[in-house]
């Protein structure tokens, strides 16, 4: 026996030392597990975002004794529908420092009704000065009872039966559109308004702003396809002018987004963050994403604004007075 | 001891490294549809198409000019827009934009600016009203050089503070202040007025009138004026909902945008006989089309349009073989022998192959690059 050499040492020798086979093992198993935790790492913030504006509860006051805790998705519709058909509440608020948060009117209440069997879309433009019995003019419902109270006035008055709400602050219009990298709209005449509000870049939000965005084809970033969209002062059709402009651009909106791929999602919900809330689930959002990029015939979306005869100017406090007589027959046939 | 020492500290630094590239590698995955488009300093993808004379065109308020497939920067990006030549082609004129107002400027054709043609910074009329400021948009020049045409909604007075901002067409004499000049348009109130006034050599101009139809909707129209303050004559229908003309060299055609009412936006082309269209000819259906300009030596059509699905517009070239094919080649026909025999029949024709006609397609001469694709473009033969 060699000097210094003693029994059983080679084999804690051996044991000490891990075989290749193990050592490429443990590698593969770090390697995998560190590429997925940098994965999680890229997406966490976006997860973050998304549970924190998704699946909002909000209690839908009721004109029945029993109080109806509105739920996120899914619900089912209590009216009778094709199948899988649902009905979204948009809201678009200007939260600047003029108001409290979440306490601000809706400068636009759009509904949208949803047939993923014959893929239609029908979207309707609420005026916001839409006089209704409790609020004066419909855009006050939200500033009064949040979401909740918005989408009960809706489904009061206009009888229909609100699946989800989708809330978008008015930063967060700009900031999503940005994040996609803009959108490619026809504008259909020069906007111009020597009294547009210059609350969301400027010093005062009861200073104003002279915007004049010009017509034709163009790629629109987010602060020029506000201004599209929110200028009312150069319409002769004022809100209802506005409403059909709204809609022209959440569906220019649609458009990119089928352009958009999953590394874009950081970066887009950091631009939402804090500016969008809406009752629909998290799951339920992953299950809708594919199903708005297969809507790809424009003529199935149907766009209605509720020009005069449906409302009349003259209302209690500028507000526009509806004709329910001809407004209810014409949700019936497209939010039944 | 210290080969596993070792293999930890090995397996850390892995795992450190595999981490960040998996999270570098997501962030690069991005789409291109938000890549922010470059600057026009590079040489673009169409090298086997090269254009004559130089384009002017503008990105993100800078001038540049586009000349043998390179890209030059005229001014730095400060709110420039709209460039139109000097019908001699000595200098330009363009439009610099301000967040209140806009004025129309001289600039020579390597963007040095030479002089001031408006003034229309105003002082507001009160904290919140900043409404006496004006707009003057799409300036042009009469074929003498002496009247500059623009779309300008002043002058204002204390009572003009209301919400109807009238863009009008004006003429007014270069280098006389703008009271010297006229209103050439009476526009529609609440529609955004009368925009893009095209001079004609022989006199009189094109314009774009916005108004409502009967639906209720907002429509452009080509209409044509002889002289200031007479009321004009629409030479497109409201329904086709056209704007953006430009003549061609030969002042025979016109081009412009239709988009019928709709999200599209179609190049076409009619013939111009001095007082009115000829029939409206689709040549381009499948792009969102806009600013669209004759090639001086009427080789064809540039015009702007996005490089993809809700891209960022680019700059394109449709050739004339497009929208002025080539008359075919006459197919021969037989023809009897000569001392053939009486009665007999006629020599059966050997089939021959007509030519297909081939389709002209248009093509992209810039990918990533990003227009303005509300200002025209100027093109220099």
């Amino acid at each position: 026996m060699p000097l210094g050499f003693k029994p059983g040492h080679r084999a804690r020798a051996s044991r000490g030392r891990l075989s290749p086979f193990r050592t490429l093992t443990i590698a593969l198993l770090a390697i995998a597990l560190s590429a997925t935790a940098g994965g999680f790492a890229y997406f966490i913030p976006a997860a973050v975002t998304a549970w924190n504006a998704t699946a909002q509860v909000v209690n839908v006051p009721s004109p029945s004794p029993a109080t109806i805790l509105f739920s996120p998705s899914p619900s089912p519709s209590q009216a009778p529908q094709s199948e899988g058909a649902f009905t979204v509440l948009l809201l678009g608020s200007d939260d600047d420092s003029k108001f409290f948060a979440d306490h601000v009117l809706t400068q636009s209440m759009i509904l949208v009704r949803v047939v993923p069997a014959t893929k239609e879309v029908t979207m309707l433009s609420i005026p916001r000065d839409l006089y209704v019995q409790g609020y004066g003019k419909i855009d006050g419902a939200y500033s009064y009872g949040g979401a909740g109270a918005a989408i009960a006035v809706v489904q009061q008055n206009f009888r229909v039966h609100v699946d989800d709400y989708i809330w978008v602050g008015l930063l967060g219009l700009i900031k999503v559109i940005d994040a996609i990298g803009g959108i490619d709209v026809v504008t259909t005449n020069p906007v111009l308004d020597d009294y547009y509000p210059s609350d969301v870049y400027g010093g005062s939000p009861y200073e104003t702003q002279r915007v004049a965005v010009l017509a034709g084809p163009q790629h629109l970033d987010g602060l020029h396809a506000m201004e599209y969209v929110r200028s009312r002062h150069g319409d002769l059709q004022s809100d209802f002018g506005r409403s059909k402009r709204q809609q022209q651009v959440l569906m220019a909106i649609r458009q990119k987004a089928k352009q958009l791929a999953p590394g874009d999602i950081p970066a887009l919900a950091a631009a939402i963050g804090g500016e969008l809330k809406t009752s629909i689930g998290l799951d339920r959002v992953a299950r809708l994403i594919p199903l708005a990029a297969s809507f790809d015939n424009p003529d199935s979306i149907r766009q209605i604004v509720l020009v005069p005869p449906y409302t009349h100017g003259g209302g209690p406090d500028g507000s526009i007075t509806p004709n329910w007589s001809l407004i209810l027959p014409l949700v019936h046939q497209y939010f039944p | 001891m210290i080969a596993k020492f070792l293999l930890a500290i090995g397996l850390a630094v892995l795992m450190v490294v595999s981490g960040t590239t998996s999270y570098i590698y997501l962030s690069t995955r991005q789409s291109k549809a938000v890549a922010a488009p470059q600057k026009p300093t590079i040489t673009p993808r169409a090298k086997q198409v090269t254009l004559p004379g130089t384009i002017y065109l503008v990105q993100s308020g800078a001038l540049y000019s586009f000349s043998v497939g390179r890209f030059h920067q005229l001014t730095p990006e400060a709110g420039w827009t709209m460039p139109a030549l000097y019908p001699d082609g000595s200098q330009l004129l363009a439009v610099k934009r301000s967040a209140f107002y806009s004025d129309v400027y001289v600039l020579s054709r390597f963007g040095n600016v030479t002089g001031t043609l408006t003034n229309n910074q105003a002082a507001p009329r009160n904290r919140w009203d900043p409404g006496a400021n004006a707009w003057s948009f799409y300036p042009r020049l009469s074929s003498d050089q002496r009247t500059l045409f623009m779309s300008y909604d002043g002058p204002k007075t204390a009572g003009d503070a209301n919400f109807n901002v009238v863009m009008q067409v004006w003429g007014v004499p270069i280098g006389a202040a703008i009271r010297q000049g006229r209103s050439w348009t009476t526009a529609n109130d609440y529609t955004g007025g009368d925009m893009q006034p095209l001079p004609l050599p022989a006199g009189g101009i094109i314009y774009t009138k916005y108004s409502y139809d009967s639906n209720g909707n907002r429509v452009g129209q080509l209409w044509f004026t002889n002289r200031a303050g007479s009321f004009g004559k629409a030479l497109t229908p409201q329904a086709a909902s056209c704007a953006q003309p430009s003549l061609s060299p030969d002042a025979l055609n016109i081009a412009m945008i239709c988009t019928y009412g709709k999200q599209v936006s179609y190049l076409t082309i009619a013939t111009w006989n001095g007082s009115t269209l000829g029939p409206l000819q689709t040549v381009i259906s499948d792009q969102l089309v806009a600013q669209p300009i004759w090639a001086p030596d009427g080789s064809g059509i540039a015009y702007l349009a996005p490089g993809g699905p809700a891209a960022p517009f680019q700059l394109w070239w449709l050739p004339k073989a497009r929208y002025a094919p080539p008359a075919p080649s006459p197919v021969p026909v037989p023809t009897p022998t000569p001392g053939g025999p009486l009665n007999a029949p006629l020599p059966t024709p050997s089939p021959v192959a007509v030519p297909t006609p081939q389709v002209v397609k248009p093509v992209q001469i810039t990918t990533n690059l990003g227009f303005d694709a509300t200002s025209p473009l100027a093109w220099l033969g």
